[in-house]
């Protein structure tokens, strides 16, 4: 009787793929592939486009905008990263982003941990807060966060900007931590405790590295959000030694807009790290995206 | 005995474990939120709040009234609303049906198309908007490919107050799509396999799977993503700073481009700023509801 019923269901499966695969004719095929084909060449041409127009110097670029250049020109790199000062904004960079990251990490997990684990009366209005803060658009408080960073004295301060990367980062942390922990078997806390471990203790040597998985999916995520970031930064540094690298990949659209070779020069050392991060973490980035799409 | 030390010690460490996220947290979004709120109804405009020379005076809603009379308040909104428009009937449609075909496996190379589309969203936004803006400009190659199809073609896209929007439209068409991809190709992988399987033995074609099966099971996710893409247009700013400044005439504005003009450009004209600023959040907190309700009606996903 099973045997029979697997046999028929593998047959039926068969029949499944043969009846899709009839479907699928030729010409929806071609369709198919056409507008596929048109969405990639529509991401490689304008990235092709700026890398070739990055070796132009800007007389080429104005003969001819589109073709190969005659002379691949070098000089547009070096002078755009000194001009850019790209040294120092891409540091700051790298620190903005490592230190939020790790900051996002360390307390979403222990909050994490706190909510889905510890009994509190105030679990729901903590947590329930930090949802609230999800869905919250950061961009309406650009304003108040600046007048508040002001009088707070922490304008124009690496750990102002340090504060606000990881303040905004929180509540999505905090609520992709809580789900992931209160998945995790009571039982795991509750022998440890009744071995005499605290609670702290319990957090740090037993459930920290338990969350390995959505430690990782929080980096990527927080990861790419730091390093574009711009808006934020724009309002709360206004000293050069204290920016960012899209706030110095800006600077090219003002006053050096028409050197056209160096701002394309300067685009692409914008671009450059965050697609080798991609190509490199692309599975872990799009399976982290739906997790944060509840930010939206 | 043993149980109240045991508590005790509970709340001890239920302090430490939480209090550093929510001070960080609250610091950072809740107290702008009501900072800026207060702030709207008086006249503050700078400088330190307390022991300055000039006493805050309440105003009531009197900087909101100005704003509902300013018109570049309406042009900005609108273009919000554009915004929203292209994301509801652009990037989530076509989202869907690239979601679609790469989930049924009707074609190869599914890896490298879903990498392609997705790899704009990762670029830093300002690398994008400038990028773009070159292309489009009168100076740039987009100028060029038209005159190879229309001789003497003049490019007036960003001069012309009414055109200047649809470059930024298209190019937040090209950047989001991925997104939306990526979101419902999760989602789709949930469906159970055999559900499909099941249907296709009874005889549906392609088409009856799709709208028997599928989109049935994506409703909440599409109803979700439709919320997601309405709040997530008071979230653009980056790209619209760099590829226009709002520019021309600020009729590519936006409303938090709109609140940062007026706070961070010539004169700083906070109240009103902050009047915006609370807008933006009743909207948004309006936006959570909706989605609340909208999840409840069509069952939602998870």
């Amino acid at each position: 009787m099973r045997s029979t019923l697997y046999e028929t269901r593998r047959a039926r499966r068969a029949a499944g793929s043969r009846l899709l695969r009839r479907e699928t004719g030729l010409l929806t095929k071609v369709i198919l592939y056409a507008v596929l084909v048109t969405f990639t060449v529509m991401t490689l041409c304008p990235l092709f486009w700026l890398v070739i127009s990055s070796f132009k110097t800007t007389q080429a670029f104005q003969m001819d905008r589109l073709g190969l250049p005659e002379r691949w020109n070098l000089d547009n790199y070096p002078q755009a990263w000194r001009i850019g000062k790209f040294g120092t904004l891409i540091l700051n960079s790298i620190l903005y982003t490592s230190t939020s990251t790790l900051a996002t990490i360390l307390l979403s997990a222990s909050a994490g941990f706190a909510f889905a684990k510890l009994r509190s009366r105030w679990t729901p209005l903590l947590h329930g807060s930090f949802v609230i803060g999800i869905l919250l658009t950061i961009q309406s408080i650009m304003v108040p966060l600046f007048l508040a960073a002001n009088l707070a004295n922490l304008y124009n301060t690496r750990l102002g900007v340090f504060i606000v990367y990881t303040g905004i980062s929180l509540p999505i942390g905090v609520y992709l931590f809580t789900a992931y922990i209160r998945g995790l078997p009571d039982a795991v806390v509750e022998s440890a405790r009744i071995d005499g471990a605290g609670y702290l203790t319990i957090f740090r040597r037993i459930i920290l590295p338990m969350t390995r998985p959505v430690a990782t999916t929080l980096a990527i995520l927080n990861i790419t959000a730091t390093w574009n970031e711009f808006m934020l930064i724009n309002i709360l540094v206004s000293r050069d030694a204290l920016k960012s690298l899209p706030v110095g990949i800006l600077r090219f659209s003002g006053a050096l807009s028409s050197d056209y070779g160096k701002q394309f020069a300067a685009l692409v050392i914008g671009l450059l790290p965050m697609v080798v991060f991609y190509l490199i973490f692309r599975h872990q980035i799009t399976k982290g995206v739906p997790a944060g799409a509840v930010k939206g | 005995m043993v149980r109240r030390a045991t508590n005790a010690e509970e709340r001890r460490a239920y302090l430490i474990l939480v209090l550093p996220a929510v001070v960080l947290c609250w610091a950072v979004i809740a107290f702008p939120t009501a900072f800026s709120i207060t702030l709207s109804l008086t006249d503050y405009n700078g400088g330190p709040l307390f022991g300055g020379r000039e006493v805050l005076r309440f105003l009531g809603l009197q900087h909101y009234g100005e704003m509902f009379r300013d018109r570049f308040f309406w042009i900005s909104l609108k273009n919000n609303l554009f915004i929203i428009l292209i994301s509801v009937f652009g990037q989530i449609p076509l989202g869907f049906v690239l979601a679609y075909v790469l989930f049924r496996k009707l074609v190869g190379l599914r890896d490298l198309f879903q990498t392609m589309i997705y790899l704009p969203t990762v670029i830093s936004t300002i690398v994008v908007g400038i990028l773009w803006q070159s292309f489009f400009s009168p100076y740039g190659p987009f100028t060029q490919l038209m005159q190879y199809l229309e001789p003497g073609w003049e490019n007036t896209l960003f001069l012309n107050p009414r055109t200047a929007i649809l470059p930024v439209l298209f190019v937040m068409l090209w950047m989001y799509t991925g997104t939306y991809l990526i979101i419902f190709l999760a989602n789709l992988q949930k469906i159970d396999p055999q559900l499909i399987e099941a249907a296709k033995i009874d005889g549906a074609t392609e088409g009856q799977v799709l709208g028997r099966v599928i989109l049935p099971a994506m409703s909440g996710v599409i109803v979700t993503s439709a919320i997601l893409a309405i709040s997530g247009s008071l979230k653009s700013f980056d790209l619209i700073f760099a590829m226009t400044a709002g520019n021309p005439a600020r009729r590519t504005s936006v409303l938090s481009l709109y609140m940062y003009d007026n706070a961070f450009r010539g004169a700083p004209d906070y109240p009103l700023a902050n009047a915006v600023s609370t807008f933006m959040v009743v909207l948004s907190l309006g936006l959570i509801l909706m989605l609340r309700v909208l999840e409840k009606r069509f069952g939602g996903e998870e």
